[in-house]
């Protein structure tokens, strides 16, 4: 019905036909019905991408070789690696020999015509990476938008909200199917300001406002450093495609960064190494950093909190946050180019993941408790890439892809309590809410199974791949190696961290549906049930958070699937990979830890809470750490805040003693020249043609000395 | 000049016809409606006759028909079309067949440019230009600004013409002949065993960069523009600002960068000297504007700024085949376009929001326009942020074609002056492009933020309405896909060098018997 490149182009286009449609008549015409073609449109595009995902895989997936093979017959296909199918929209700038290009490295053999074309090509592209994003991504919005329908039901700024879901939507399937760098950032910093303008939706809110700031400035960090890495590649890889550039007629205009010709060639020579490799890698890695709050760049997310909670569900657990993790999939080979870059994602994806399950222990408010928890679980994502292996990459994507569902689901259930509850999500003052809320409470029960990583819960499967990856790779290191010792660190750390998951998740639990009920003044005389239109979306998460990781474990769809990318079907990384073997032993160890975990807050927090008192008391430096988030704000505030401020008081200062006294002496400085060039201007005729002329003896004078 | 050159110039021909036939009739003829749609047909009749025109026409040596005189024709008639929309209910009623006819002249004189490849000829287009604006401006008379604006337009033009006039002289002296191809080989023959005869070529090269530099409102001929600006009203601002920047930037490219080689390091010199000053000039002064028309006059000084930036590059390129860089002068050429869409666009904007009788003057007068004119504050605002330089509109990629082409200068062996020279312009106008963001935004906010001090008049006529909106539309298709325009930018100036150098070896000949005469 469709072919690929209708597809490919639908998706995206289908809301950015919904936010069009919604900014120009939701105002005025759609008003509290501005959610349907929003939904219309997500649910759709969710339609689409399956079909999408349907043909990438059987043009790619097992069976497809045979069909290569037969059609190779006919016309001789060149030997591809993995599945890539792209769609070149059109070339935004397209100028032929337009620079010498002396610095663009290239594959041995590889020759391109001299000089090189300044393109840009819009183009987009479907391979099975892509697809799996689109799909996650439409799915989730779907379900986002039907209950944000109920969620944000009343809001005067109604249209508005699904203006900014719809644009953030399609900005979203963008920055997953562009195979262009240019379009990458592009589409990197459109859903940066989608979420600026979600977080601070409430700006009359002051908090809401600063959050909102605060994502942007500190996204800022990690986007500049993203934009120096993607000027690098253009300087060092001659384009910013990720496909090899073709001429009409077949001749190769350009070798893709991550296209079939580098990828063909090889580790050594196929790829930029070396120290600029290192760079490269690192800066895009800053880029994926902040984007995905990791350590140092994670203190926003907490924040961004302020914003509407399925905003939270969908941009700041399930999708935007993750964009980070996709970009450093998409770029494996550069990072297997610069080896020492993975270590640094490793060591930074486990820091990010202790640090910020510390903090989330003793968290009070539910939603922060999440935010941390994603910030952690994001950490093992990144946890997963670094390991370096194509298991522990497709183990990476895989947590993204359960921790979406999970994720998501504990943040439309906190958000259907903080419906019920008038906008108070603080766990000390809400309590024993599992008779009023039975199904917020039982789909909430399944998304914290999975985020404790308790068998079969989706959860489990995926941190086990990751772990399961990790101690393949710590076993196989050398002994007396320099990273004898990193790894195992990295792995025990690791369980370490989920020990601390499941404990924090179920504390988060209990106190919320367990113990006496407390229901705070706010939530009124009818504290009740969300309507159906929200805990639906919570039913069908539910479902996907118990079944999803046990069902591609079973069927190992994911991870075979997942590797016929280009940028993992590359033989270095292929090579790493053979077959994710289930590993019983590293199994039952973080079975114990998530039982552990989940039966300590249960002692702690079931019944009366003396014992988690006396601890709290007994431990009271590390309470007040991690309560303080480890005061990183603080120190912020007083390396970087301060000294600006103080910079500005001076600055200001000496603006208005020294630049002012001085231009008010001067007769400023700026105007001075403005006031020399405008008493030039005197309207007198005879005046200007004598300066014309004096204008032609200067520039006689001056050619002719000489 | 033979018939085929008369077919050639069919469609200047058709212009200088219908324009003297309205001068004539208008007299008897009193509806101004009317004239805008004779004007509008003779315009399109014109462009039909630019493509009917047949390919095997032998136009000889007076007029080029290769793409520069193509891209500069389609580039004026397109140009035309939209002035006179945009002025359909600007002028006096009883007035309108003089403010058409004058019109229609104006366009013929700058496309007569673009083709020209006889000195004479090229003095005749820009003549055509000056006359008829000098009655474009009179036509006001009832105010005294008005009168004051066209007397100083009128002096100072008399003024930079005869600087030109001696410039061609010049020209005709080292060349020993009006027409551009033999003046070419003469001196490329001449550059064989260089005398100290040809240091008259650079004595040439600049009294042609400030006669023409009048006619693009470089600094320090400028001096006119926001006088001139000020006193008149917009769809007189439009024209002085687009028509004579295309003739005079076409002028300096058809004898200077190309018919005049030897003269490229003088060139390059001269016109990044006069980049550098133009583009500061014009911002730092726009910056302190608040009257409208003063501050777009001078946002056209610093536009021509820009493009002389291209030109600059254009000489070091022409004489370095090895240099792969931009070329110059194409990314001159689509500067040229993108400028002349975005400020046709400011301009009938603020033309739609006054009436004939009430101008919109300050910046005040636009305060709160988007609350009571949506559309046209959004058009306002694509066009200043496309003259800023935002992308993805128009605007970004001619400026990114300019600095671009500043940036790729490499340096000769042993000496990376040039190199750095070029850097360093390049630097000054990404500075400059920075200042004028100052005075674009600051329009933007004005109309959208600033509480709104009354409501516009919002008559200036239908044409000016579809002009705003065609340019704003425009803009964004030309940031959207500025590809084709490139490719016909690029070609048209390589065409333009390809076609002069050609035919160099047969007139040489005939040239050095001019010179054994005069020897004798």
């Amino acid at each position: 019905m469709f072919d690929l490149d209708t597809l490919i182009v639908l998706i995206p286009a289908l809301p950015l036909a919904a936010t069009l449609v919604t900014a120009a008549l939701g105002k005025w015409l759609l008003k509290e019905y501005s959610h349907v073609p929003v939904l219309a449109a997500t649910g759709l595009a969710f339609v689409l991408s399956l079909l999408l995902l349907g043909q990438v895989q059987s043009a790619a997936g097992p069976g497809a070789h045979e069909l290569r093979e037969a059609t190779a017959s006919v016309a001789p296909a060149p030997q591809t690696i993995g599945y890539e199918h792209v769609v070149n929209l059109w070339t935004w700038a397209g100028i032929s020999d337009a620079y010498a290009g002396d610095q663009v490295h290239l594959p041995p053999g590889v020759t391109v015509p001299h000089p090189l074309d300044l393109k840009i090509d819009i183009a987009l592209r479907a391979d099975p990476l892509t697809s799996i994003m689109l799909a996650t991504v439409m799915f989730i919005a779907t379900l986002v938008v039907i209950y944000a329908s109920g969620y944000m039901h009343g809001d005067p700024g109604y249209w508005r909200f699904f203006t900014y879901v719809a644009l953030f939507v399609f900005s979203m399937a963008m920055l997953v199917s562009s195979s262009n760098f240019l379009l990458l950032y592009v589409f990197w910093e459109a859903v940066g300001v989608c979420s600026y303008f979600l977080i601070g939706f409430w700006y009359q809110k002051p908090e809401a406002a600063a959050a909102g700031m605060k994502a942007f400035l500190v996204n800022r960090v990690g986007d500049f450093c993203f934009a120096l890495g993607v000027f690098s590649l253009w300087i060092f890889y001659g384009t910013l495609n990720f496909h090899d550039t073709v001429a009409a007629d077949g001749t190769l205009l350009m070798p893709g960064v991550l296209g079939q010709t580098r990828l063909a060639v090889g580790l050594s020579e196929g790829f930029v190494g070396g120290g600029i490799g290192l760079a490269i890698a690192l800066l895009l890695f800053a880029g994926a950093c902040g984007k995905s709050a990791q350590f140092p760049l994670h203190v926003w997310l907490p924040d961004a909190m302020e914003g509407p909670t399925p905003v939270s569900a969908l941009i700041h657990a399930a999708t935007m946050v993750t964009a980070g993790v996709y970009m450093v999939v998409r770029c494996t080979p550069l990072y297997f180019a610069a080896p020492e870059a993975q270590y640094v994602v490793a060591a930074i994806g486990c820091f990010t993941a202790l640090f910020a399950g510390l903090i989330a222990l003793t968290q009070t408010d539910l939603k922060r408790v999440l935010a941390y928890s994603t910030v952690s679980q994001l950490g093992y994502m990144f946890l997963g890439l670094g390991v370096g292996t194509l298991t522990g990459i497709t183990a990476g994507m895989f947590h993204l892809f359960t921790h979406a569902f999970f994720k998501g689901l504990l943040f439309l259930g906190a958000g259907s309590v903080m419906h019920a509850m008038g906008g108070v999500l603080d766990m000390r003052r809400i309590g024993g809410l599992r008779r009023l809320m039975p199904i917020t409470h039982v789909t909430f029960w399944c998304g914290a199974l999975a985020l404790a990583g308790v068998v079969p819960f989706a959860g489990f499967w995926s941190k086990d791949a990751i772990f399961a990856a990790l101690s393949d790779r710590m076993h196989g290191e050398p002994a007396g190696g320099p990273t004898e010792w990193f790894y195992p660190a990295l792995y025990y750390a690791g369980l370490f961290t989920a020990l601390l998951t499941a404990f924090y998740t179920f504390r988060a639990l209990l106190l919320t549906f367990y113990g006496e009920e407390r229901i705070p003044p706010e939530a009124g005389h009818h504290a009740h049930e969300s309507p159906r239109v929200m805990w639906m979306p919570l039913a069908v998460l539910s479902l996907f958070a118990i079944g999803v990781g046990a069902w591609f474990e079973y069927t190992h769809g994911f991870a075979d699937f997942l590797a016929l990318t280009p940028s993992l079907a590359y033989a270095p990384v292929a090579a790493t990979g053979g077959h994710h073997a289930f590993h019983m032993d590293v199994a039952a160890i973080s079975t114990l830890i998530a039982l552990s975990g989940v039966g300590a807050a249960a002692y702690f927090y079931l019944g009366d809470r003396r014992a988690i008192d006396a601890l709290t008391r007994a431990l009271k430096p590390a309470y007040w750490l991690s309560s303080g988030k480890f005061f990183i704000d603080q120190i912020y505030g007083v390396i970087i805040l301060w000294p600006i401020r103080a910079l500005s008081a001076l600055s200001a200062w000496f603006d208005q003693r020294a630049v002012d006294g001085l231009v008010n002496q001067v007769g400023r400085a700026p105007l001075g020249l403005g006031s020399i060039l405008r008493s030039l201007q005197n309207g007198m005729v005879q005046f200007y043609a004598l300066v014309m002329v004096l204008g032609l003896l200067v520039l006689l004078v001056g050619t002719l000395w000489r | 000049m033979s018939t085929d050159t008369l077919t050639f110039l069919l469609p200047e021909v058709i212009l200088v016809l219908v324009a003297s036939l309205v001068y004539v009739v208008g007299a008897f003829v009193q509806k101004p409606a009317l004239w805008t749609w004779v004007a509008v047909a003779t315009i399109v009749a014109a462009g039909a006759a630019l493509f009917a025109m047949p390919a095997d026409l032998q136009p000889g040596a007076t007029v080029a028909r290769d793409g520069l005189a193509h891209y500069i024709s389609l580039l004026a008639l397109g140009a035309g079309l939209l002035l006179v929309l945009l002025s359909s209910r600007s002028a006096d009623p009883r007035l309108a067949p003089e403010y058409v006819g004058s019109l229609m002249l104006t366009v013929a004189g700058t496309m007569l440019v673009g083709a020209a490849q006889d000195l004479v000829l090229i003095f005749l287009g820009l003549e055509l230009i000056s006359i008829p604006t000098y009655v474009l401006l009179y036509l006001g008379r009832g105010s005294s600004a008005a009168r004051e604006s066209a007397a100083k337009y009128f002096y100072l033009s008399i003024l930079s013409s005869a600087v030109m006039l001696y410039g061609f002289s010049f020209v005709y002296g080292v060349g020993g002949s009006t027409s551009l191809v033999e003046v070419r080989a003469a001196l490329t023959a001449a550059l064989a065993e260089p005398t100290k005869f040809l240091e008259v070529g650079s004595l040439a090269t600049v009294l042609l960069f400030a006669g023409l530099g009048f006619k693009i409102a470089a600094v320090p001929f400028h001096f006119y523009a926001p006088d001139v600006y000020q006193g008149t009203n917009y769809a007189n601002g439009a024209v002085l600002s687009v028509l004579p920047k295309i003739a005079g930037l076409v002028a300096l490219v058809r004898i200077v960068a190309i018919a005049m080689p030897g003269e490229e390091s003088t060139g390059w010199r001269l016109a990044m000297v006069l980049a550098a000053l133009t583009m500061t000039v014009g911002n730092v002064l726009a910056l302190w504007q608040e009257n409208l028309r003063r501050m777009l006059a001078y946002s056209s000084i610093a536009n021509v700024g820009y493009m002389l930036i291209g030109l600059a590059v254009g000489f070091v390129t022409s004489t370095r085949p090895e240099v792969q860089g931009f070329d110059g002068i194409g990314a001159m050429l689509f500067y040229l376009v993108a400028y002349t869409v975005a400020t046709l666009g400011a301009f009938a904007t603020l033309t739609y929001l006054g009436a004939p009788d009430r101008q919109v003057n300050s910046l005040d007068d636009i305060a709160g326009v988007f609350k009571t004119q949506p559309l046209m504050a959004a058009c306002l605002g694509v066009s200043m942020f496309s003259l800023t330089g935002i992308p993805p509109l128009a605007g970004f990629w001619g400026k990114f074609g300019l600095f671009f082409g500043a940036l790729t200068i490499p340096g000769e062996p042993g000496d990376s002056s040039i190199k750095i020279w070029f850097v360093v312009l390049a630097l000054i106008g990404a500075l400059n492009a920075a200042i004028s963001a100052g005075y674009y935004l600051r329009v933007i906010a004005v109309a959208y933020f600033r509480p709104a001090q009354g409501t516009p008049a919002a008559a200036g006529g239908a044409g000016s309405w579809l002009v705003a909106v065609t340019c704003a539309l425009l803009t964004i298709g030309l940031g959207f896909a500025p590809r084709p325009l490139w490719e016909e930018s690029l070609a048209a100036s390589r065409q333009a060098r390809a076609a002069n150098s050609a035919p160099a070896d047969e007139p040489r000949t005939a040239l050095n018997a001019a010179h054994a005469t005069q020897g004798d």
